[in-house]
């Protein structure tokens, strides 16, 4: 089906398109990165004249990038590990156990898969000041845990109903309790979509500004996309900076991206129980 | 693979009550508790300040490395009077300023003290803050700009900055259209034969950024003083506003005349004010641009990449009937308002205080290019021509026709004359769409 | 099929089942407790919010008077409108990553190059997206200059009333795709090889490969990618409007989430903004619950 030759050229050329559209924007960023102000005032599209690392560097510097990264680190790994935790136990239960309300409570976390943050952005900063976890690393942390649980509870959910009966019958017969059978088979096996689900909420958490922006009020709990964000106000036209710090921002990603691929998409192959 | 977990993974139907009842029972009781906090949204205390002995500022300016200076001034007077006293400031993004107010000011946490525009944006927000006029009698005569932070005869924020809308022209510009470079335009006619010129020579004659809407903003207030006679004038700012008027209807009019004859950089309707319509004029790629005087966009970050060849002028005379000569559009910029929920309000007015200091803003005028409220900062010290004009106007100034709008109505005018531009209406379908918002 | 197990009475079974029924508890509870604490509650709450005034009504009750505003603004008429277009969008935001995912398992030359480069703009948050895409797509920008070499008229992609909201939905698509490319292939990883063999020796062709075997085999997947990408359109794509538009012009780019914001924040009308918050939801729960039947299936028939 590949062997034509008509064919391969249908398919490489959009296909070699799209790449070149997904590369040129960061290498136009990068390109306005690499810009003096002035430069970049005087011709916005022109090749960077003397490469300069400087807006990097200052974007880095200047801004307390630094902190900031630690915290979106933080917050980061917290709530990807609460999400996996808690989705990863939903999802089992709502996949093979038998409760009452089981449907019930699962058209729950479905329907608030529906709500926008927008939607309950006020009554949802007055419930956190309530419980008085604004401006706190744990606050965001289960700010993230609620928005983006829904979601990974479905995707763990429709994992884990693939998983053959058999497998957990057998475990039940050798002994095992139901949390045994969560321990044992269930993070196991689903280590591949865990491993997926984790790096898709890992970067919904790395990537969010709004929340970010509400939960933390002071500027040493800022997280790094805030900051930013932050490089460009309106009242900022200073834009090499601003691309400096989407550089900064975007690069740790891309490598995380590119270091664990292999293991997102090969993993599942071989974690995968469809047989 | 329909096999035994079919079994499992089936609900049980008919019992499934008693499991729904008993994941209700910890929800509700999170509602009740939040209920509460709906029923009592004021006054439950600062969350952001938790500390007595600390006091939360949010503005939008502390981050910019040009501010370092005027924010380090204000912070050492203020401790100097209150040692021990921690003052913190959290620069939040102007891009969602107002909604991470507004969501702190409906909950009730926030910070002490917040940054406010002139205009509008405060008014909306007044119930918020405390009235001021018994606590700064003694900045009355120092600062100017008082107008812009009042709302029914009560002051609610103390002006550190002052705003306003001058034409900034570029030289070189002007003097390959063949025009004398000295002699910008007095009057409506002579800015058209200036623009037929400059678009000859291959510039735009005007840059204009509508994508937000607030090109018309500009428009309507910098053109507003050639246009409007002093009675005219003053009624509209009291409220008394004739969107029907045949002046209105000229400055409605004279938007979509312009557009047409092709006084602006192609796409305005797509161009940023602020990235990209000043991007271009400091990059000498347009004639004439409608500035500020403080915050952005002002004298000072011309000055960078212009230098001598940036001008500046007042608005043309666009109605010799009824305008004999024109003045600087100019109030209060931004100011410092205190939340009503601080615990300490004098503290936070001494800060206030702090905060609009001579010498503070004395650096925030030759650092950050901000035209200082106060009457008393010294403007000798900076060496560019139209920062000396400016200051030199601001004694006839009146304040800006815009500001005197409700948000609702900017924001209705911002879409209407966007759909001026590409068409979809009409200059009367506007005045009367206005007319009626503006109630 | 549905024998319930509950009635079943022999005593090894109903300790079974207890002990089944307190590990379930402890399995879903705190779930349960975030997402209803920190999702429904805020959610009961705007409702009850909705039904009160803005500015000097703050507080009241004021019926449906904020709904019936919503209904005569113009503004959010458009906003809706543009959900109807977002959905139009949907199946191409489907069937491009889901053929890309084919070409992907297919291993067309240069595969492991356009898996890497495909997932690029995910890394990238909506806002930072915009920001460059305004530059790119500006009047004078690089997509007009290529235009131009190529002869073509320049196009006012963001500044044009019908052609904004498409530009919008098309940077959306661009920066989302890699995203379903992921999962797509999480899927394909588990198609059964052999039929794709079998296909091969039979001589079908790609398309035919693509209609008989791929989507059947990957119904459950597919399903899955329209209902995150009509989620993600319809709560993604906020911050691309914000940027790229701001609305504009003339208010032709409004979608609910931008309309709630702006009305939040700028307009100072919290009520007003909770009452179109429920209209959003409503909306999302309509199209959730239609697509929940799919779901349902996708969860059950296994």
């Amino acid at each position: 089906m590949r062997r034509s030759g008509f064919g391969r050229w249908v398919v490489a050329i959009p296909m070699c398109l799209l790449a070149l559209a997904t590369i040129y924007p960061m290498v136009f960023t990068l390109n306005v990165a690499m810009k003096s102000r002035r430069e970049y005032v005087l011709d916005r599209f022109s090749l960077a004249d003397h490469l300069t690392a400087a807006n990097i560097a200052d974007a880095w510097n200047s801004s307390g990038l630094g902190r900031y990264t630690f915290n979106s680190v933080l917050v980061t790994a917290g709530s990807v590990a609460l999400l996996l935790l808690l989705g990863s136990m939903a999802g089992y239960a709502f996949s093979q156990l038998t409760f009452r309300g089981r449907r019930w409570l699962f058209l729950v976390c479905l329907g608030a898969l529906m709500i926008p943050f927008q939607v309950i952005m006020v009554p949802f900063f007055r419930v956190l000041g309530q419980i008085h976890l604004l401006d706190t690393h744990v606050g965001l942390i289960l700010a993230y845990t609620g928005q983006f649980l829904p979601f990974t509870i479905f995707l763990m959910t429709s994992f884990y109903s693939r998983i053959p009966a058999e497998i957990v019958e057998a475990a039940r017969v050798d002994g095992s309790t139901t949390l045994g059978v969560y321990r044992r088979i269930m993070l196991p096996l689903g280590r591949p979509a865990l491993l997926s689900v984790g790096i898709l909420n890992a970067l919904f958490c790395w990537n969010d500004v709004l929340i970010s922006l509400l939960v933390m009020q002071s500027e040493q709990h800022r997280t790094l996309m805030v900051g930013v964000t932050a490089l460009r106000g309106q009242y900022s036209d200073n834009i090499p900076l601003f691309a400096g710090g989407v550089l900064v921002a975007a690069l740790p990603v891309i490598a995380i991206y590119l270091f664990f691929q292999r293991q997102i998409t090969d993993g599942v192959t071989a974690g995968s129980t469809k047989g | 693979m329909p096999t035994a977990s079919g079994s499992t993974t089936r609900g049980i139907r008919g019992s499934r009550r008693g499991w729904f009842a008993a994941a209700l029972v910890p929800a509700l009781a999170l509602v009740s508790a939040a209920c509460g906090a709906a029923a009592s949204q004021t006054q439950s205390g600062s969350g952001a300040s938790a500390g007595g002995g600390k006091l939360v500022v949010w503005d939008w300016h502390s981050g910019d490395a040009t501010t370092k200076e005027y924010y380090a001034k204000a912070k050492a007077d203020f401790e100097a009077k209150h040692p021990g006293v921690q003052v913190e400031f959290v620069a939040q993004p102007y891009d969602q300023y107002y909604t991470l107010l507004g969501t702190a000011i409906q909950a009730g946490k926030g910070p002490d003290i917040s940054m406010f525009n002139g205009g509008a944006q405060m008014r909306d927000r007044a119930t918020s803050l405390l009235p001021l006029d018994d606590k700064v009698g003694d900045l009355k005569d120092r600062l100017v700009g008082w107008d812009a932070f009042r709302k029914d005869n009560a002051t609610y924020a103390v002006p550190v900055t002052l705003q306003g809308f001058p034409f900034y022209y570029n030289k070189a510009v002007y003097r390959k259209a063949g025009l004398d470079p000295e002699k910008p335009p007095k009057t409506l006619a002579e800015l058209q034969t200036a623009c037929a010129a400059i678009k000859k020579s291959g510039n735009a004659c005007f840059n204009l950024g509508n994508k937000e809407g607030l090109g018309i903003e500009f428009f309507l207030s910098g053109f507003g003083p050639g246009v409007f006679g002093q009675a005219q004038y003053d009624a509209w700012l009291a409220g008394k506003r004739d969107w029907k008027s045949p002046e209105v209807k000229q400055i409605f009019d004279l938007w979509k005349k312009t557009n047409d004859e092709g006084w602006y950089n192609k796409g305005v309707n797509s161009t940023a004010m602020f990235m990209d319509q000043f991007t271009m004029f400091s990059g000498g790629k347009g004639g004439n641009v409608i500035g500020l005087i403080s915050d952005t966009a002002h004298w000072k970050s011309f000055d960078e990449f212009l230098g001598p060849d940036l001008g500046v002028y007042k608005p043309p005379v666009s109605n010799p009937g009824q305008v004999t000569s024109t003045f600087l559009p100019a109030e209060g910029g931004i100011g410092y308002g205190v939340m009503k929920w601080t615990k300490d309000p004098a503290l936070a007015v001494d800060l206030v205080k702090s905060l609009a200091s001579t010498d503070a803003e004395k650096s925030f005028f030759e650092k950050a290019g901000a035209i200082a409220a106060d009457k008393t900062v010294d403007t000798k010290s900076v060496d560019v021509k139209a920062a000396g004009e400016i200051v030199s106007w601001l004694p006839d100034s009146k304040p800006l026709l815009h500001t005197a709008l409700s948000a609702k109505t900017l924001d209705l005018m911002h879409r209407l004359s966007q759909q001026l531009i590409s068409g979809d209406v009409t200059v009367d379908q506007v005045l009367t769409q206005l007319a009626a918002s503006d109630k | 099929m549905a024998v319930p197990a509950a009635r079943r009475t022999t005593a090894a079974r109903r300790w079974h089942l207890s002990e089944h029924k307190i590990a379930a508890l402890v399995l879903v509870t705190p779930a349960l407790l975030i997402i209803v604490g920190l999702r429904i509650v805020p959610l009961v709450l705007g409702a009850q919010y909705s039904l009160t005034g803005d500015g000097d009504r703050n507080g009241l009750f004021v019926g449906l008077a904020n709904y019936r505003t919503l209904l005569d603004d113009p503004v959010f008429r458009t906003a809706l409108r543009n959900v109807g277009l977002l959905f139009l969008a949907l199946p191409v935001a489907v069937a491009v990553p889901g053929l890309l995912a084919t070409f992907l398992f297919l291993k067309v030359p240069g595969h492991r190059f356009y898996r890497s480069v495909y997932f690029f703009p995910v890394v990238l948050s909506p806002v930072i997206i915009g920001a460059i895409f305004n530059i790119l797509l500006s009047f004078d920008g690089p997509l007009n200059q290529l235009l131009g070499k190529a002869g073509i008229a320049p196009v006012d992609w963001l500044g044009n009333s019908h052609i904004a909201i498409l530009s919008v939905i098309g940077v959306h698509v661009w920066a989302t795709f890699g995203m379903a490319l992921v999962i797509f292939m999480a899927g394909f990883s588990t198609l059964d090889q052999s039929l794709l063999d079998a296909a091969r020796c039979d001589g079908a062709t790609l398309p035919q490969t693509v209609w008989h075997v791929v989507i059947p085999e990957l119904s459950r997947t597919i399903q899955f990618v329209f209902v995150t990408t009509m989620i993600g359109m319809l709560t993604g794509m906020f911050g691309l409007v914000y940027v790229m538009t701001a609305g504009g012009p003339g208010g032709a780019t409004y979608l609910p989430e931008f309309y709630i914001w702006v009305t939040q924040g700028q307009m100072n009308s919290p009520a007003l903004a909770s009452a179109a918050s429920m209209v959003l939801f409503v909306l999302m729960l309509l199209v959730g619950l239609a697509q929940i039947r799919l779901i349902k299936r996708a969860t059950k028939e296994v």
